[in-house]
Protein backbone atom coordinates (compact mmCIF):
# COMPACT_ATOMS: atom_id res chain seq x y z
CA UNK A 1 0.00 0.00 0.00
CA UNK A 2 2.68 2.42 0.83
CA UNK A 3 4.46 2.24 -2.79
CA UNK A 4 1.46 2.51 -3.84
CA UNK A 5 0.33 5.65 -2.51
CA UNK A 6 4.39 6.83 -2.68
CA UNK A 7 3.53 6.16 -6.43
CA UNK A 8 0.50 7.75 -6.70
CA UNK A 9 1.80 11.10 -4.91
CA UNK A 10 5.00 11.64 -7.87
CA UNK A 11 2.48 10.71 -10.86
CA UNK A 12 0.25 13.83 -9.33
CA UNK A 13 2.73 16.02 -8.46
CA UNK A 14 4.46 15.56 -12.05
CA UNK A 15 1.49 16.09 -13.67
CA UNK A 16 0.41 18.88 -11.30
CA UNK A 17 3.70 20.55 -12.67
CA UNK A 18 3.46 19.87 -16.24
CA UNK A 19 0.44 21.57 -16.43
CA UNK A 20 1.92 24.64 -16.69
CA UNK A 21 5.63 23.51 -18.47
CA UNK A 22 5.92 27.42 -19.72
CA UNK A 23 7.51 28.11 -15.74
CA UNK A 24 10.14 24.74 -15.73
CA UNK A 25 11.12 25.97 -19.37
CA UNK A 26 11.92 29.57 -18.41
CA UNK A 27 14.15 28.15 -15.49
CA UNK A 28 15.72 25.67 -17.70
CA UNK A 29 16.70 28.70 -20.09
CA UNK A 30 17.88 30.82 -17.26
CA UNK A 31 20.06 28.16 -15.71
CA UNK A 32 22.26 27.24 -19.45
CA UNK A 33 22.83 30.74 -19.97
CA UNK A 34 23.65 32.01 -16.18
CA UNK A 35 26.57 29.51 -15.41
CA UNK A 36 28.70 30.82 -18.37
CA UNK A 37 27.63 34.07 -18.72
CA UNK A 38 28.83 34.17 -14.61
CA UNK A 39 32.21 32.98 -15.78
CA UNK A 40 32.70 34.72 -18.37
CA UNK A 41 32.45 38.52 -16.27
CA UNK A 42 34.45 36.45 -13.54
CA UNK A 43 37.30 35.62 -15.88
CA UNK A 44 37.10 39.21 -17.33
CA UNK A 45 36.06 38.14 -20.52
CA UNK A 46 37.07 34.72 -20.80
CA UNK A 47 36.43 31.05 -19.29
CA UNK A 48 39.11 29.80 -17.27
CA UNK A 49 39.12 25.75 -18.09
CA UNK A 50 41.02 25.65 -14.68
CA UNK A 51 38.16 26.75 -12.89
CA UNK A 52 35.64 25.46 -14.62
CA UNK A 53 34.58 21.77 -14.04
CA UNK A 54 34.97 22.56 -10.01
CA UNK A 55 32.34 25.33 -10.21
CA UNK A 56 30.31 23.66 -13.04
CA UNK A 57 29.89 20.53 -10.29
CA UNK A 58 29.04 23.38 -7.80
CA UNK A 59 26.65 25.16 -10.06
CA UNK A 60 25.06 22.05 -10.59
CA UNK A 61 24.58 21.39 -6.71
CA UNK A 62 22.85 24.84 -6.56
CA UNK A 63 20.41 24.74 -9.43
CA UNK A 64 19.51 21.04 -7.51
CA UNK A 65 18.63 22.15 -4.98
CA UNK A 66 17.36 25.91 -6.09
CA UNK A 67 14.65 23.93 -8.05
CA UNK A 68 13.86 21.24 -6.32
CA UNK A 69 13.14 23.61 -2.93
CA UNK A 70 11.10 26.27 -5.39
CA UNK A 71 8.97 23.44 -6.65
CA UNK A 72 8.41 22.07 -3.06
CA UNK A 73 7.67 25.26 -1.40
CA UNK A 74 5.60 26.73 -4.08
CA UNK A 75 3.21 23.60 -4.72
CA UNK A 76 2.73 23.10 -1.15
CA UNK A 77 1.84 26.42 -0.72
CA UNK A 78 -0.63 26.45 -3.14
CA UNK A 79 -1.89 23.06 -2.04
CA UNK A 80 -2.44 24.70 0.93
CA UNK A 81 -4.66 27.75 -0.10
CA UNK A 82 -6.51 25.61 -2.01
CA UNK A 83 -7.64 23.09 0.64
CA UNK A 84 -6.00 19.77 -1.24
CA UNK A 85 -3.18 19.82 1.19
CA UNK A 86 -5.79 18.78 4.05
CA UNK A 87 -7.60 16.44 1.55
CA UNK A 88 -4.68 14.42 0.85
CA UNK A 89 -3.98 13.50 4.89
CA UNK A 90 -6.99 12.21 4.84
CA UNK A 91 -5.16 8.99 4.02
CA UNK A 92 -4.25 5.45 5.27
CA UNK A 93 -0.92 6.50 5.24
CA UNK A 94 1.44 8.17 7.14
CA UNK A 95 1.60 11.76 6.96
CA UNK A 96 5.10 11.48 6.19
CA UNK A 97 4.46 9.43 3.06
CA UNK A 98 2.55 11.64 0.88
CA UNK A 99 5.78 14.28 1.69
CA UNK A 100 8.36 12.00 0.66
CA UNK A 101 6.15 11.87 -2.64
CA UNK A 102 6.55 15.45 -3.14
CA UNK A 103 10.39 15.46 -2.65
CA UNK A 104 10.77 13.33 -4.78
CA UNK A 105 8.76 15.19 -7.53
CA UNK A 106 10.54 17.99 -6.34
CA UNK A 107 13.83 16.00 -6.73
CA UNK A 108 12.90 15.03 -10.15
CA UNK A 109 12.80 18.75 -11.50
CA UNK A 110 15.90 19.83 -9.55
CA UNK A 111 17.57 16.72 -11.00
CA UNK A 112 16.55 17.86 -14.47
CA UNK A 113 17.29 21.36 -14.29
CA UNK A 114 20.63 20.56 -12.81
CA UNK A 115 21.44 18.20 -15.53
CA UNK A 116 20.90 20.93 -18.19
CA UNK A 117 22.84 23.39 -15.79
CA UNK A 118 25.41 21.11 -16.24
CA UNK A 119 25.23 19.42 -20.05
CA UNK A 120 24.65 22.67 -21.91
CA UNK A 121 27.89 24.68 -20.64
CA UNK A 122 30.25 21.12 -21.02
CA UNK A 123 29.07 20.97 -24.87
CA UNK A 124 29.44 24.54 -25.44
CA UNK A 125 32.41 25.43 -23.39
CA UNK A 126 33.99 22.02 -23.53
CA UNK A 127 34.44 20.93 -19.92
CA UNK A 128 35.20 17.00 -19.33
CA UNK A 129 34.52 15.58 -16.23
CA UNK A 130 36.16 12.19 -15.29
CA UNK A 131 33.98 10.19 -14.00
CA UNK A 132 35.10 7.70 -11.04
CA UNK A 133 32.93 4.80 -9.31
CA UNK A 134 33.81 6.36 -5.67
CA UNK A 135 32.24 9.67 -6.48
CA UNK A 136 28.61 8.02 -6.29
CA UNK A 137 28.34 8.14 -2.45
CA UNK A 138 29.35 11.46 -2.35
CA UNK A 139 26.93 11.92 -5.19
CA UNK A 140 24.69 10.18 -3.45
CA UNK A 141 24.97 11.96 -0.14
CA UNK A 142 24.64 15.64 -1.92
CA UNK A 143 21.43 14.43 -3.43
CA UNK A 144 20.58 13.97 0.09
CA UNK A 145 21.81 16.66 1.84
CA UNK A 146 20.26 18.96 -0.66
CA UNK A 147 17.22 17.33 -0.08
CA UNK A 148 16.80 17.47 3.77
CA UNK A 149 17.02 21.28 3.09
CA UNK A 150 14.49 21.45 0.69
CA UNK A 151 12.60 19.47 3.72
CA UNK A 152 13.32 21.43 6.06
CA UNK A 153 12.31 24.28 3.72
CA UNK A 154 8.95 22.35 3.20
CA UNK A 155 8.37 21.87 6.93
CA UNK A 156 8.82 25.64 7.28
CA UNK A 157 6.46 26.54 4.37
CA UNK A 158 3.42 24.86 6.25
CA UNK A 159 3.62 27.39 8.65
CA UNK A 160 5.55 30.17 7.91
CA UNK A 161 4.19 33.40 6.08
CA UNK A 162 7.85 34.38 4.64
CA UNK A 163 9.20 31.49 3.82
CA UNK A 164 9.77 32.81 -0.12
CA UNK A 165 12.17 35.34 1.94
CA UNK A 166 13.79 32.95 3.20
CA UNK A 167 14.00 30.68 0.55
CA UNK A 168 15.38 33.45 -1.37
CA UNK A 169 17.79 34.24 1.46
CA UNK A 170 19.42 30.77 1.91
CA UNK A 171 19.28 29.73 -1.86
CA UNK A 172 21.26 32.89 -3.04
CA UNK A 173 24.11 32.29 0.06
CA UNK A 174 24.19 28.69 -1.36
CA UNK A 175 24.85 30.44 -4.82
CA UNK A 176 27.49 32.74 -3.96
CA UNK A 177 29.25 30.70 -1.32
CA UNK A 178 29.11 26.75 -2.26
CA UNK A 179 31.83 26.83 -4.87
CA UNK A 180 29.64 28.07 -7.81
CA UNK A 181 31.27 30.96 -8.02
CA UNK A 182 35.17 29.98 -7.41
CA UNK A 183 36.14 26.88 -5.88
CA UNK A 184 36.09 26.47 -2.28
CA UNK A 185 39.91 25.93 -2.00
CA UNK A 186 40.32 29.50 -3.38
CA UNK A 187 38.06 30.87 -0.35
CA UNK A 188 39.95 32.17 3.07
CA UNK A 189 39.46 29.68 5.32
CA UNK A 190 37.12 31.90 7.72
CA UNK A 191 35.00 31.79 4.85
CA UNK A 192 35.55 28.44 3.77
CA UNK A 193 34.50 27.29 7.10
CA UNK A 194 31.29 29.48 6.91
CA UNK A 195 30.06 28.14 3.49
CA UNK A 196 30.48 24.26 4.85
CA UNK A 197 27.43 25.05 7.11
CA UNK A 198 25.34 25.37 4.55
CA UNK A 199 23.92 22.76 2.23
CA UNK A 200 25.25 21.50 -0.45
CA UNK A 201 28.55 22.56 0.14
CA UNK A 202 30.30 19.84 2.23
CA UNK A 203 28.97 17.39 -0.37
CA UNK A 204 30.50 19.46 -3.69
CA UNK A 205 33.68 19.17 -1.72
CA UNK A 206 33.92 15.85 -1.12
CA UNK A 207 32.49 15.01 -4.86
CA UNK A 208 35.13 17.80 -6.46
CA UNK A 209 38.06 15.25 -4.02
CA UNK A 210 36.65 12.13 -5.69
CA UNK A 211 36.08 13.87 -9.28
CA UNK A 212 39.40 15.80 -9.89
CA UNK A 213 41.94 14.83 -7.54
CA UNK A 214 40.87 11.19 -7.42
CA UNK A 215 40.57 10.60 -3.67
CA UNK A 216 39.52 7.24 -2.28
CA UNK A 217 36.45 6.95 -0.22
CA UNK A 218 38.81 5.55 2.75
CA UNK A 219 40.49 9.29 2.02
CA UNK A 220 37.57 11.10 2.27
CA UNK A 221 36.48 9.54 5.30
CA UNK A 222 39.93 9.83 7.14
CA UNK A 223 40.57 13.52 6.07
CA UNK A 224 37.09 14.03 7.37
CA UNK A 225 35.00 15.13 4.26
CA UNK A 226 33.04 12.42 4.25
CA UNK A 227 32.22 12.32 8.50
CA UNK A 228 31.04 15.85 8.09
CA UNK A 229 28.84 15.34 5.09
CA UNK A 230 27.11 12.62 6.60
CA UNK A 231 27.09 14.42 9.70
CA UNK A 232 25.87 17.28 8.14
CA UNK A 233 23.03 15.41 6.49
CA UNK A 234 21.57 13.45 9.50
CA UNK A 235 21.26 16.72 11.13
CA UNK A 236 19.49 18.12 8.47
CA UNK A 237 17.20 15.41 8.18
CA UNK A 238 16.64 15.41 11.72
CA UNK A 239 15.94 19.27 12.03
CA UNK A 240 13.83 18.84 9.15
CA UNK A 241 11.87 15.80 10.74
CA UNK A 242 11.10 17.63 13.67
CA UNK A 243 10.08 20.60 11.98
CA UNK A 244 7.78 18.58 9.82
CA UNK A 245 6.09 16.88 13.10
CA UNK A 246 5.30 20.11 15.13
CA UNK A 247 4.40 22.12 11.52
CA UNK A 248 2.49 19.49 10.22
CA UNK A 249 0.11 19.19 13.21
CA UNK A 250 -0.34 23.53 13.07
CA UNK A 251 -0.59 23.29 9.93
CA UNK A 252 -4.10 21.13 9.79
CA UNK A 253 -5.33 22.82 12.81
CA UNK A 254 -5.33 26.20 11.09
CA UNK A 255 -6.75 24.94 7.45
CA UNK B 1 -20.80 3.44 12.13
CA UNK B 2 -19.38 6.49 13.93
CA UNK B 3 -18.90 6.64 17.51
CA UNK B 4 -18.19 9.94 19.45
CA UNK B 5 -17.51 9.97 22.89
CA UNK B 6 -16.75 12.83 25.67
CA UNK B 7 -15.36 14.59 22.61
CA UNK B 8 -13.53 17.80 23.64
CA UNK B 9 -11.18 20.55 21.71
CA UNK B 10 -9.65 23.17 24.05
CA UNK B 11 -7.56 25.68 22.04
CA UNK B 12 -4.72 26.87 24.65
CA UNK B 13 -5.60 26.77 28.47
CA UNK B 14 -7.35 30.36 28.72
CA UNK B 15 -9.84 29.56 26.05
CA UNK B 16 -13.28 28.41 26.61
CA UNK B 17 -13.73 24.28 24.85
CA UNK B 18 -14.33 24.52 21.16
CA UNK B 19 -16.17 21.24 21.80
CA UNK B 20 -17.47 20.18 25.69
CA UNK B 21 -17.51 16.79 25.85
CA UNK B 22 -19.57 15.82 22.73
CA UNK B 23 -21.03 12.19 21.84
CA UNK B 24 -23.02 11.25 19.41
CA UNK B 25 -23.52 7.72 17.99
CA UNK B 26 -24.12 7.75 13.96
CA UNK B 27 -25.47 4.43 12.65
CA UNK B 28 -24.99 3.03 9.83
CA UNK B 29 -26.49 3.81 6.55
CA UNK B 30 -28.00 6.67 8.06
CA UNK B 31 -27.81 10.72 6.75
CA UNK B 32 -27.11 12.55 10.38
CA UNK B 33 -27.15 16.23 9.81
CA UNK B 34 -25.33 18.11 11.94
CA UNK B 35 -26.26 21.51 12.53
CA UNK B 36 -25.16 25.09 14.41
CA UNK B 37 -24.14 28.34 13.40
CA UNK B 38 -21.35 29.98 13.17
CA UNK B 39 -17.92 29.28 15.81
CA UNK B 40 -20.55 26.48 17.49
CA UNK B 41 -18.18 24.05 16.99
CA UNK B 42 -18.94 22.06 14.19
CA UNK B 43 -15.77 22.55 12.13
CA UNK B 44 -13.40 21.65 14.92
CA UNK B 45 -15.68 17.89 15.77
CA UNK B 46 -15.43 17.40 12.03
CA UNK B 47 -11.62 17.80 12.08
CA UNK B 48 -10.98 15.48 14.89
CA UNK B 49 -13.40 13.15 13.26
CA UNK B 50 -11.29 13.39 9.70
CA UNK B 51 -8.13 12.74 12.06
CA UNK B 52 -6.72 16.17 10.84
CA UNK B 53 -7.42 17.99 14.59
CA UNK B 54 -5.98 15.40 17.93
CA UNK B 55 -8.80 16.24 20.73
CA UNK B 56 -7.61 17.02 24.16
CA UNK B 57 -9.65 14.51 25.14
CA UNK B 58 -12.34 11.47 24.06
CA UNK B 59 -12.29 9.45 21.24
CA UNK B 60 -13.83 8.75 17.80
CA UNK B 61 -14.13 5.51 16.44
CA UNK B 62 -15.40 5.47 12.81
CA UNK B 63 -16.93 1.75 11.78
CA UNK B 64 -15.32 0.74 14.92
CA UNK B 65 -11.41 2.07 14.37
CA UNK B 66 -10.26 4.84 16.89
CA UNK B 67 -9.30 7.70 14.29
CA UNK B 68 -6.33 8.53 17.46
CA UNK B 69 -5.15 4.80 18.13
CA UNK B 70 -5.74 3.16 14.77
CA UNK B 71 -5.93 5.95 12.19
CA UNK B 72 -4.58 4.08 9.51
CA UNK B 73 -7.23 1.94 9.22
CA UNK B 74 -9.94 4.62 10.47
CA UNK B 75 -8.81 6.55 7.23
CA UNK B 76 -9.87 3.36 5.07
CA UNK B 77 -13.19 4.05 6.36
CA UNK B 78 -13.44 7.24 5.67
CA UNK B 79 -14.30 10.01 2.62
CA UNK B 80 -14.59 13.78 2.67
CA UNK B 81 -15.82 16.90 0.81
CA UNK B 82 -14.48 19.83 3.35
CA UNK B 83 -16.46 23.28 2.98
CA UNK B 84 -14.09 25.95 1.90
CA UNK B 85 -11.51 24.20 -0.51
CA UNK B 86 -11.00 23.07 -3.54
CA UNK B 87 -11.26 19.18 -2.58
CA UNK B 88 -9.68 18.29 -5.55
CA UNK B 89 -7.13 19.22 -8.24
CA UNK B 90 -8.13 21.78 -10.77
CA UNK B 91 -4.89 21.48 -12.66
CA UNK B 92 -5.81 17.88 -13.23
CA UNK B 93 -8.57 16.29 -15.28
CA UNK B 94 -11.45 14.71 -13.46
CA UNK B 95 -10.19 11.00 -14.33
CA UNK B 96 -6.65 11.80 -12.82
CA UNK B 97 -8.05 13.47 -9.78
CA UNK B 98 -10.15 10.05 -8.56
CA UNK B 99 -7.19 7.67 -10.08
CA UNK B 100 -5.01 10.02 -7.55
CA UNK B 101 -7.40 9.65 -4.66
CA UNK B 102 -7.94 5.75 -4.93
CA UNK B 103 -4.61 5.43 -4.72
CA UNK B 104 -4.10 7.12 -1.91
CA UNK B 105 -6.54 5.33 -0.44
CA UNK B 106 -4.33 2.54 -0.97
CA UNK B 107 -6.56 1.34 -4.08
CA UNK B 108 -5.38 -0.86 -6.53
CA UNK B 109 -5.16 0.92 -10.23
CA UNK B 110 -7.28 -1.76 -11.75
CA UNK B 111 -10.14 -1.00 -9.63
CA UNK B 112 -9.70 2.82 -8.60
CA UNK B 113 -10.19 2.94 -12.87
CA UNK B 114 -12.91 0.31 -12.47
CA UNK B 115 -14.92 2.52 -9.61
CA UNK B 116 -13.66 6.09 -11.33
CA UNK B 117 -15.72 4.77 -14.48
CA UNK B 118 -19.10 3.71 -12.34
CA UNK B 119 -18.96 7.37 -10.43
CA UNK B 120 -18.40 9.68 -13.45
CA UNK B 121 -20.67 7.84 -15.43
CA UNK B 122 -23.28 8.12 -12.65
CA UNK B 123 -22.83 11.88 -12.21
CA UNK B 124 -23.17 12.49 -16.01
CA UNK B 125 -19.15 13.22 -16.57
CA UNK B 126 -17.90 10.53 -18.06
CA UNK B 127 -18.03 12.07 -21.69
CA UNK B 128 -15.20 14.76 -20.26
CA UNK B 129 -13.44 12.72 -17.85
CA UNK B 130 -10.21 14.36 -19.44
CA UNK B 131 -11.31 17.97 -19.17
CA UNK B 132 -9.25 19.48 -16.54
CA UNK B 133 -11.46 20.48 -13.38
CA UNK B 134 -10.55 23.95 -13.22
CA UNK B 135 -12.51 24.16 -16.68
CA UNK B 136 -15.82 23.14 -14.88
CA UNK B 137 -18.81 24.77 -13.25
CA UNK B 138 -19.06 24.94 -9.96
CA UNK B 139 -21.57 22.30 -9.55
CA UNK B 140 -19.44 19.64 -11.85
CA UNK B 141 -16.81 20.40 -9.47
CA UNK B 142 -18.82 19.67 -6.24
CA UNK B 143 -19.56 16.21 -8.06
CA UNK B 144 -16.15 15.64 -8.98
CA UNK B 145 -15.34 16.27 -5.09
CA UNK B 146 -17.90 13.93 -4.48
CA UNK B 147 -16.88 11.12 -6.87
CA UNK B 148 -13.55 12.06 -5.25
CA UNK B 149 -14.53 11.36 -1.35
CA UNK B 150 -15.82 8.34 -2.45
CA UNK B 151 -13.78 6.69 -4.76
CA UNK B 152 -12.33 3.79 -2.04
CA UNK B 153 -16.60 3.11 -1.49
CA UNK B 154 -15.87 4.27 1.67
CA UNK B 155 -18.94 3.08 4.39
CA UNK B 156 -19.03 6.40 5.77
CA UNK B 157 -18.58 9.99 4.00
CA UNK B 158 -18.94 13.85 5.69
CA UNK B 159 -20.08 16.43 3.19
CA UNK B 160 -19.30 19.74 4.60
CA UNK B 161 -21.78 22.28 3.12
CA UNK B 162 -22.39 19.50 -0.11
CA UNK B 163 -24.84 22.08 -1.93
CA UNK B 164 -23.17 25.16 -1.15
CA UNK B 165 -23.12 27.53 -3.75
CA UNK B 166 -24.97 25.30 -6.56
CA UNK B 167 -27.75 26.28 -8.52
CA UNK B 168 -31.33 24.31 -8.21
CA UNK B 169 -30.51 21.85 -10.67
CA UNK B 170 -27.20 20.64 -9.40
CA UNK B 171 -28.71 20.90 -5.99
CA UNK B 172 -31.23 18.49 -6.89
CA UNK B 173 -28.48 16.10 -8.16
CA UNK B 174 -26.22 16.09 -5.11
CA UNK B 175 -29.29 15.51 -2.87
CA UNK B 176 -30.75 12.64 -4.92
CA UNK B 177 -27.28 10.91 -5.16
CA UNK B 178 -26.97 11.66 -1.38
CA UNK B 179 -30.12 9.68 -0.17
CA UNK B 180 -29.24 6.61 -3.17
CA UNK B 181 -26.03 6.60 -1.13
CA UNK B 182 -27.42 5.98 2.41
CA UNK B 183 -30.49 4.04 1.14
CA UNK B 184 -29.10 1.82 -1.92
CA UNK B 185 -25.68 1.25 -0.55
CA UNK B 186 -25.76 1.61 3.03
CA UNK B 187 -23.10 4.40 3.62
CA UNK B 188 -23.14 6.75 6.43
CA UNK B 189 -23.50 10.06 5.66
CA UNK B 190 -22.62 13.00 8.29
CA UNK B 191 -24.06 16.45 6.48
CA UNK B 192 -22.91 19.72 7.66
CA UNK B 193 -24.88 22.16 6.06
CA UNK B 194 -26.70 25.81 6.50
CA UNK B 195 -29.16 25.17 3.89
CA UNK B 196 -31.88 23.12 6.16
CA UNK B 197 -34.55 22.33 3.88
CA UNK B 198 -31.74 20.07 2.66
CA UNK B 199 -31.12 18.69 6.18
CA UNK B 200 -34.96 17.99 6.64
CA UNK B 201 -35.54 16.53 3.11
CA UNK B 202 -31.95 13.82 3.52
CA UNK B 203 -31.52 13.19 7.38
CA UNK B 204 -33.04 10.88 9.14
CA UNK B 205 -31.67 12.28 12.16
CA UNK B 206 -30.60 15.71 13.53
CA UNK B 207 -27.72 16.71 16.09
CA UNK B 208 -27.20 20.86 16.47
CA UNK B 209 -24.22 22.40 18.33
CA UNK B 210 -24.11 25.62 20.11
CA UNK B 211 -21.24 26.75 21.97
CA UNK B 212 -18.64 23.48 21.69
CA UNK B 213 -21.92 21.36 23.25
CA UNK B 214 -24.77 19.66 22.16
CA UNK B 215 -27.81 20.74 22.30
CA UNK B 216 -29.55 18.41 20.49
CA UNK B 217 -29.39 14.70 18.96
CA UNK B 218 -32.99 13.08 17.98
CA UNK B 219 -34.21 11.66 14.35
CA UNK B 220 -35.48 14.67 12.53
CA UNK B 221 -39.48 13.81 13.07
CA UNK B 222 -38.94 13.14 16.70
CA UNK B 223 -37.08 16.93 16.68
CA UNK B 224 -39.69 18.51 15.11
CA UNK B 225 -42.44 16.89 16.99
CA UNK B 226 -40.94 18.22 19.81
CA UNK B 227 -41.41 21.80 18.85
CA UNK B 228 -44.61 21.54 18.10
CA UNK B 229 -46.00 22.94 21.59
CA UNK B 230 -44.97 26.21 20.08
CA UNK B 231 -48.00 25.34 17.19
CA UNK B 232 -48.63 28.18 15.07
CA UNK B 233 -52.05 28.75 12.90
CA UNK B 234 -52.35 30.55 9.87
CA UNK B 235 -56.01 31.94 9.35
CA UNK B 236 -57.25 33.32 6.41
CA UNK B 237 -59.69 35.35 6.36
CA UNK B 238 -62.70 36.70 3.60
CA UNK B 239 -62.08 40.31 3.50
CA UNK B 240 -60.09 42.62 5.30
CA UNK B 241 -59.04 41.59 9.33
CA UNK B 242 -60.88 43.26 11.78
CA UNK B 243 -59.35 45.39 14.37
CA UNK B 244 -56.50 44.61 16.56
CA UNK B 245 -55.76 41.45 14.84
CA UNK B 246 -51.97 41.82 13.40
CA UNK B 247 -53.01 40.27 9.53
CA UNK B 248 -50.90 40.12 6.71
CA UNK B 249 -52.70 40.75 3.13
CA UNK B 250 -51.27 39.84 0.15
CA UNK B 251 -52.62 39.24 -3.35
CA UNK B 252 -56.40 40.12 -1.95
CA UNK B 253 -56.02 37.35 0.53
CA UNK B 254 -55.84 38.16 4.55
CA UNK B 255 -53.84 36.13 6.42
CA UNK B 256 -53.41 36.09 10.69
CA UNK B 257 -50.65 34.35 12.23
CA UNK B 258 -51.67 32.89 15.56
CA UNK B 259 -49.14 31.12 18.10
CA UNK B 260 -50.53 29.79 20.82
CA UNK B 261 -49.36 27.35 23.60
CA UNK B 262 -52.20 24.93 24.09
CA UNK B 263 -54.87 24.10 20.68
CA UNK B 264 -57.62 25.55 22.65
CA UNK B 265 -56.43 29.13 22.73
CA UNK B 266 -57.22 28.95 18.90
CA UNK B 267 -60.78 28.48 19.84
CA UNK B 268 -60.17 31.70 21.60
CA UNK B 269 -58.99 33.49 18.46
CA UNK B 270 -61.77 32.00 16.35
CA UNK B 271 -64.10 33.25 18.40
CA UNK B 272 -63.12 36.80 18.84
CA UNK B 273 -62.99 36.86 14.99
CA UNK B 274 -66.22 35.85 14.80
CA UNK B 275 -67.20 38.32 17.41
CA UNK B 276 -65.62 40.91 15.10
CA UNK B 277 -68.15 39.51 12.17
CA UNK B 278 -64.91 38.71 10.17
CA UNK B 279 -65.72 35.26 7.88
CA UNK B 280 -62.78 32.37 8.13
CA UNK B 281 -61.67 30.71 4.89
CA UNK B 282 -59.33 27.58 6.14
CA UNK B 283 -57.41 27.88 9.61
CA UNK B 284 -54.38 25.65 8.94
CA UNK B 285 -52.07 24.24 11.88
CA UNK B 286 -48.65 25.30 10.81
CA UNK B 287 -45.97 22.87 11.17
CA UNK B 288 -42.55 23.69 12.21
CA UNK B 289 -39.89 23.59 9.98
CA UNK B 290 -35.90 22.46 11.09
CA UNK B 291 -35.23 26.05 10.53
CA UNK B 292 -37.66 27.27 13.46
CA UNK B 293 -36.06 24.44 15.46
CA UNK B 294 -32.68 25.36 14.98
CA UNK B 295 -33.52 28.90 15.38
CA UNK B 296 -35.18 27.98 18.81
CA UNK B 297 -32.53 25.60 19.46
CA UNK B 298 -29.95 28.07 19.15
CA UNK B 299 -31.32 31.19 20.55
CA UNK B 300 -32.63 29.54 23.81
CA UNK B 301 -30.30 29.19 27.03
CA UNK B 302 -31.12 24.79 27.39
CA UNK B 303 -32.30 22.28 25.29
CA UNK B 304 -30.85 18.86 26.49
CA UNK B 305 -31.45 16.20 23.60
Amino acid sequence: MLLNVLRAEIGKGLRVQLAHPAGHLITLLISTMMYLGLQFVLGQGALRQDLLPHTLVAIGGYWFLQYAGLVMVADLIEEKRAGTFTQAQMTPAPPWLPMLGRLLTASIFGLAVAAVAALVPMMVAGITIPWRWAALLPAGLLWVNALAFTFLLAALALVSPVIGALQSLFTSLVLLLNGSFLPLALYPDWLAAAARVLPTTLGIEALTQTLFEGRTLSRLWTDGALPWLLAHTLALTAAAGLLFVRNHRRALESS
Amino acid sequence: MIEIDALTKVYGAAHAPAVDEVSLRIPAGSVFAFLGPNGAGKTTTIKMLAGLLTPTSGQVRLGGFDVARQRSAAMAQFGAVLEGSRNVYWSLSAWQNLMYFGRLKGMRKPRVAERAQDLLTDLGLWERRHDKVGGFSRGMQQKVAIAAALIADPPIVLLDEPTLGLDVEATRIVKNWIAEQARELGTTILLTTHQLDVAQELCDRVAVMRQGRLVADLPTRELLARFRERDRYEIRLEGAAPPGFDAVTREGVTTIGVRVNEPREVYDVVERLRAHGAVIESLTQVQPDLEDVFLALVSEPSHAA
